[in-house]
């Protein structure tokens, strides 16, 4: 960057930095002051936490406009100042941070919006409203912070955030179960990503990103042999929020919490935090790999590789789980497991071609229509009273056309259907795996089919048909509240991709992008990618989006077509005119696999817990008998019997004492006569 | 007089008030010691904003001559540096929140605000003393109380052995103490008990090997007993477990801090030969602390022995920070004493009140709790997330602290302490949340009261909100508390230290230790 740049960024940065800061605290203020000044009064409460994240979104509008190219770093607070390790609490705006901002807050208010008609019976609604806000802040931490420990502060409080809200109705068992699940096998992930930091500190003397992102800059091998395990640590964290194998049992159950819950941070949001994690400390990953002694066999092979295989792993698993799944939250729960792994896959194998623009890419389009999922599916079940289980529905396209073509739209850009939005972003992490992986190519592609083949049997289940239950028959559309987000949402799912949103993300990775707008905007104008020229370029732009695909790697491209065409077709000879699951009569007992998720939960159960338990119970014995036993009562007894044994001599008797008197007499006298 | 005297004299004089009312006027006794323990704790945040950062290191003090003999001179010597006032306002806080919830003690109730009163002033003068004598002195005057609270005003079938169990240990471990400073009165040759002077006269002629590597173990086992160092633990537990609220509150929140003050002020500063040969030991005893005493608490079915074990669980982490004896981990174990005395004495006062209601403290049979006791519940929710170390709470930014000081020379352990706060912490704390708060209402008694007026919630608040004010700026604590620190930190490891605050060195070097030794 010249000086003048620099100069530029400084004075943007002494100018705006209170703005940025407002982004951050809008939620948190607004969600605070509707707790203690507006707590009774419903729509008061609403609109307060409404508009503080609309304010958010606007100054985040903003803040992309004024940073383009050059990053925006907010004063820092100094939170924890001790010499040697000086915490602060700073913010870092660049492209990555503003664009995560925008998605955050776009789909955050229109959670909010539809949960005013979701949310409307129960008693606790203003305690629903100030947990998101809590959440929305949180979030929003994790993508401004300028340095690692401030993010696992705020990751730490997402986690927070979410156990309240999946135990929102605490009096449900389940729900509470499912809470404490989601926040202790976070806490695993967590425990790997804080000794991650640890490492990168301990090496380097700093946690700040820009400052790191410097260091590893000039000298990728500053991790030395640390560098692989580093890495997988770090991405540890990403395991637990993100879900990924093998920590991913808590997502499905996480479904336990309100619905609106799980479109904001079960699928939107939160989950993807993850990712955008691995996508701000990327410089982790394409550092030089190195391994310490007892992991030497693993060579030269980088952390990055090894993320991209348990991303693709994570997303067959849960991909095949949901083919199997009839609770309509869950199948959209392994879908989102099985997306957030492709967006993983994406990143690992990105570290060998130095972006992770891929797997951001994907994660921006899929948070918008897998939120209109969920909310299309929170109609439904608001619609069904509360009828979870898609064989009990059917017929529900001429009742409910709103939320029935919204979740078209969403099946469509989810399955990869030219020209919605998943179609694009799916398109570059399949070009990602091929340039890469060629096997984990294939992975995906199954996966693709995979994914057509699950949505399509849930909307042919679930809107064709006939009712199959009494709740399903008297179903009717949801309030304007309820289908106006889903509206919403249905233009970016649609469109969102059609302006050359992948290039200005490869632009935030400093332009090594290899996305489908490549070929047309010329190598010198691609760093200049901010938004106004965005704008300017729309009309060639989006001839060149919609097509792209196909002119740059039609290998791919032809693949993820295929996919669609072959997982639909499938779904619609099964399940056309089904009126029971056919899937089970064929595949046998490998569908009670699937069915029961692999068993992955009663293996948990059955092998971890337990053995937790049993450690816990041999030093709960060891502290009951041997410390405090023998110890304790152990001397205790000691003194009590000696003092009994002395009571014996004390017997008041005369003749004993006199006795004792002339004994002791006779000892002394025999040792100084001898 | 000086702030500090003031202050620790408060609680006595308003003992003695309370002495020479009759014990039937129960109001007026309890209206005279919550007044009390209320300007007590007022003194306590005047002394606390006053402490000047920048000033001279020992502030407030005051001095006046008590023996003053050519063979043994004593002194009373107050006065308060950072980690100090620190301290002073936590004890002060406590104090007033212990005074608060003992409003329902109907048995002999001005007795036992005595007891509780002399209970507070003792553990200010412990932490105001900068006289060795008086230090012990006030420490053991604080203690006595604990003993015969348990006995006689205590919970549970098990209470005259626990009774037993805390006056044996800790009797134990004060004598251990006093071993040690007996011998370096004797030892150091300065003929005098202040800490000051001692100070002083030590760093001129420091301790010879022989006699630091016999006075060192004496205090670290000696007060490590008194914090419930692995193995000298199973006191605790099963005291706090049959104590009243206001005695666990106070001895787990505060006396228990005073061993570790003391091998701050007395056992790091004075003999850098001791630290550097027993400091190893001190790191390997903290795993029993850290992940030893959390098995243990998983285990638990009783609510207090949980909490018990839990916060024995949080003293490993203050162990660490010493055992560290870096600038940042010393920083983070004061901040663990300080958030730990919040938490710990805002953890019995709710376990009490939930005894009370329920009438059982076995997490099994409550349930459904948020729902019948939604403040109650909430306030539980909150003290065990900040025991699980969450961020907002003062206890994270101590635990931080603490794991990043202890990184470079301990990885291993503070791998140990990750896993110990992080993983098995969340298990038991959560694991009693569901039990407790979520679920089925159905099954507990129809006659719960939450907490019901705004007086009745106002102990609860104060120490909740503490956490979180020194959670989200703990600046304003380590602000004061840091030249203190420092100055232990150098005089306890006089070569180590530059290279602490210093940059750090090459990766390679800091690396090293955290690849596997065995080959």
């Amino acid at each position: 960057m010249d000086p003048l740049a620099t100069q530029h960024a400084v004075e943007a940065g002494s100018k705006y930095q209170d703005l940025a800061w407002m982004v951050l605290a809008s939620p948190l203020i607004c969600g605070a002051g509707s707790w203690f000044l507006a707590r009774r009064i419903r729509g008061l409460t609403a609109g307060f936490n409404i508009a503080g994240v609309v304010i958010s979104f606007i100054l985040g509008l903003i803040l992309l406009g004024i940073s383009g190219d050059h990053p925006l770093a907010a004063t820092a607070f100094h939170w924890l100042p001790i010499p040697g390790a000086d915490f602060t609490l700073g913010l870092q705006v660049d492209r990555l941070s503003a664009l995560m901002t925008l998605v955050v807050t776009t789909v955050a208010t229109l959670v909010m919006i539809y949960s005013t008609a979701y949310m409307h019976e129960d008693a606790s609604f203003s305690r629903f409203f100030c947990t998101l806000s809590l959440f929305v802040f949180s979030m929003l931490g994790i993508v401004l912070a300028d340095n690692l420990v401030m993010i696992f502060i705020f990751w730490e409080l997402v986690g927070v955030s979410s156990y309240l809200l999946i135990g929102f109705w605490h009096e449900r068992p389940a729900a509470g179960d499912a809470a404490k699940k989601a926040f202790l096998t976070n806490r695993i992930g967590d425990f790997g990503f804080l000794l991650g930091i640890l490492i990168i500190w301990g090496a380097t003397g700093t946690v700040n990103i820009a400052e790191l992102s410097a260091k590893f800059g000039a000298n990728p091998g500053l991790l030395g042999s640390m560098a692989g395990v580093a890495g997988l640590l770090v991405f540890m964290g990403a395991m637990g929020k993100s879900a990924q194998f093998p920590l991913h049992v808590w997502l499905p159950d996480a479904m336990e919490g309100p619905t609106p819950v799980s479109a904001l941070i079960h699928a939107a949001t939160m989950v993807a935090a993850g990712v955008y994690m691995l996508c701000r400390v990327f410089f982790i990953y394409t550092a030089q790999p190195g391994w310490p002694v007892p992991l030497e066999f693993l060579g030269n092979l980088g952390a990055g590789s090894i993320i991209g295989c348990i991303g693709g792993f994570t997303a067959l698993l849960a991909a095949l789980i949901a083919v199997q799944q009839n609770d309509i939250k869950r199948i959209l729960a392994y879908s989102t497991l099985s997306q957030l792994g492709y967006m993983v896959m994406a990143v690992g194998l990105g570290a060998q071609l130095g972006t992770p623009a891929s797997g951001m890419y994907h994660l921006v389009t899929h948070a918008f229509f897998k939120a209109m999922l969920f909310l299309g599916a929170g109609s439904v079940i608001h619609a069904c009273h509360h009828e979870q289980d898609i064989w009990k529905m059917g017929g529900l396209r001429t009742k409910m056309p709103k939320t029935f073509w919204t979740f078209l739209i969403g099946t469509a850009a989810l399955a990869g259907l030219p020209p919605f939005s998943g179609f694009y972003s799916k398109d570059e992490v399949l070009v990602t795996a091929l340039q890469v992986n060629p096997i984990l190519f294939v992975v995906a592609v199954l996966v693709a089919i995979l994914t057509t083949f699950y949505m399509c049997r849930l909307v042919l289940v679930a809107f064709f048909g006939e009712a199959r239950s009494d709740s399903a028959s008297h179903a009717h559309e949801s309030p304007g509240s309820m289908t106006f987000p889903l509206l919403v949402l249905a233009v970016p799912s649609v469109a969102i991709a059609w302006i050359p949103l992948g290039e200005f993300i490869s632009g935030a990775f400093g332009g090594h992008g290899h996305g489908h707008g490549h070929a047309a905007v010329a190598a010198g104008e691609k760093h200049a990618v901010g938004l106004m020229p965005l704008i300017d370029n729309l009309s060639t732009g989006i001839n060149e989006a919609l097509f792209g695909p196909f002119n740059h790697n039609a290998l791919a491209a032809t693949m993820g077509l295929f996919a669609v065409l072959l997982g639909s077709s499938l779904a619609w000879t099964l399940y056309g005119k089904a009126a029971s699951d056919p899937l089970p009569g064929i595949l046998g007992g490998w569908a009670r696999l699937l069915k029961g998720r692999f068993y992955f939960d009663e293996i948990y159960s059955g092998v971890i817990i337990p053995l937790h338990d049993c450690a816990a119970a041999v030093t709960d014995w060891a502290d009951r008998w041997l410390v405090s036993g023998l110890g304790i009562r152990g001397l205790h007894g000691s003194v009590e019997l000696v003092g009994r044994a002395l009571r014996l001599v004390q017997s008041g008797n005369l003749q004993t004492y006199t006795f004792l008197f002339a004994a002791g007499l006779a000892v002394v006298a025999w040792f100084t006569l001898r | 007089m000086s702030l500090t005297s003031t202050l620790l004299m408060t609680p006595f004089l308003t003992a003695l008030l309370v002495l020479l009312v009759p014990g039937n006027y129960r109001f007026v006794v309890r209206c005279l010691a919550l007044l009390g323990s209320l300007v007590t704790a007022i003194l306590g945040v005047v002394l606390f904003l006053k402490f000047d950062p920048t000033g001279a290191p020992y502030q407030f003090e005051g001095l006046s001559s008590w023996v003053s003999s050519s063979v043994f001179r004593l002194n009373y010597h107050v006065g308060v540096d950072g980690i100090a006032a620190a301290m002073l306002l936590v004890t002060s806080l406590v104090g007033f929140a212990a005074v608060a919830v003992s409003w329902d003690i109907d048995k002999q109730t001005k007795l036992f605000l005595i007891l509780l009163l002399v209970m507070i002033g003792g553990a200010l003068g412990a932490f105001a003393s900068l006289d060795l004598f008086f230090f012990y002195f006030f420490n053991e005057l604080a203690l006595v109380p604990t003993f015969i609270m348990i006995g006689v005003w205590g919970v549970g079938e098990e209470r005259t052995y626990a009774a037993y169990k805390i006056t044996m240990y800790l009797t134990a471990g004060a004598m251990v103490a006093l071993i040690g400073l007996i011998a370096l009165y004797t030892l150091s040759g300065a003929n005098t008990l202040d800490i000051v002077e001692l100070q002083k006269h030590l760093a001129k002629t420091p301790l010879s090997s022989s006699a630091q590597a016999f006075i060192f173990p004496c205090l670290l086992f000696g007060f490590g007993t008194l914090v419930g160092l692995f193995p000298f633990h199973s006191w605790a537990p099963q005291g706090y477990g049959c104590a009243p609220s206001a005695t666990a509150m106070m001895h787990a929140g505060i006396l228990k801090k005073a061993g570790l003050f003391a091998l701050l002020r007395v056992a790091l500063p004075m003999m850098p030969e001791g630290v550097a040969r027993w400091m190893p030991v001190l790191a390997i005893l903290c795993v029993g602390n850290l992940l030893y005493c959390g098995f243990v608490a998983m285990r638990q079915r009783d609510l207090n022995l949980l909490i018990g074990n839990s916060s024995l669980a949080h003293m490993g982490f203050a162990f660490l920070g010493i055992a560290s004896v870096t600038v940042v981990g010393l920083t983070g174990a004061v901040l663990v004493m300080v958030s730990h005395a919040l938490l710990a004495a805002l953890s019995f006062a709710l376990s009490a009140w939930i005894r009370h209601q329920t009438g059982t403290l076995e997490i099994a049979k409550m349930g459904g709790l948020l729902k019948r006791m939604p403040f109650i519940g909430s306030v539980l929710t909150l003290c065990f997330l900040a025991g699980c170390g969450v961020p907002g709470f003062a206890n994270f930014a101590g635990e931080l602290a603490v794991m990043f000081g202890a990184w470079k020379g301990l990885p291993w352990i503070v791998v140990v302490a990750a896993w110990g706060g992080l993983v098995i912490g969340g298990v038991y704390m959560l694991r009693a949340l569901r039990t407790i708060l979520h679920g089925n209402a159905g099954v507990m008694l129809p006659s719960l009261i939450d907490a019901p007026t705004a007086w009745r919630k106002f102990p609860f608040v104060l120490l909740a909100a503490g956490l979180l004010l020194f959670g989200i700026f703990p600046n304003a604590l380590t602000r004061r508390i840091l030249p203190a620190v420092t100055r232990v930190a150098e005089l306890a490891r006089p070569a180590a230290v530059p290279a602490a605050t210093a940059a750090p060195v090459t990766a390679a070097a800091v690396v090293t230790p955290a690849t596997p030794a065995s080959n």
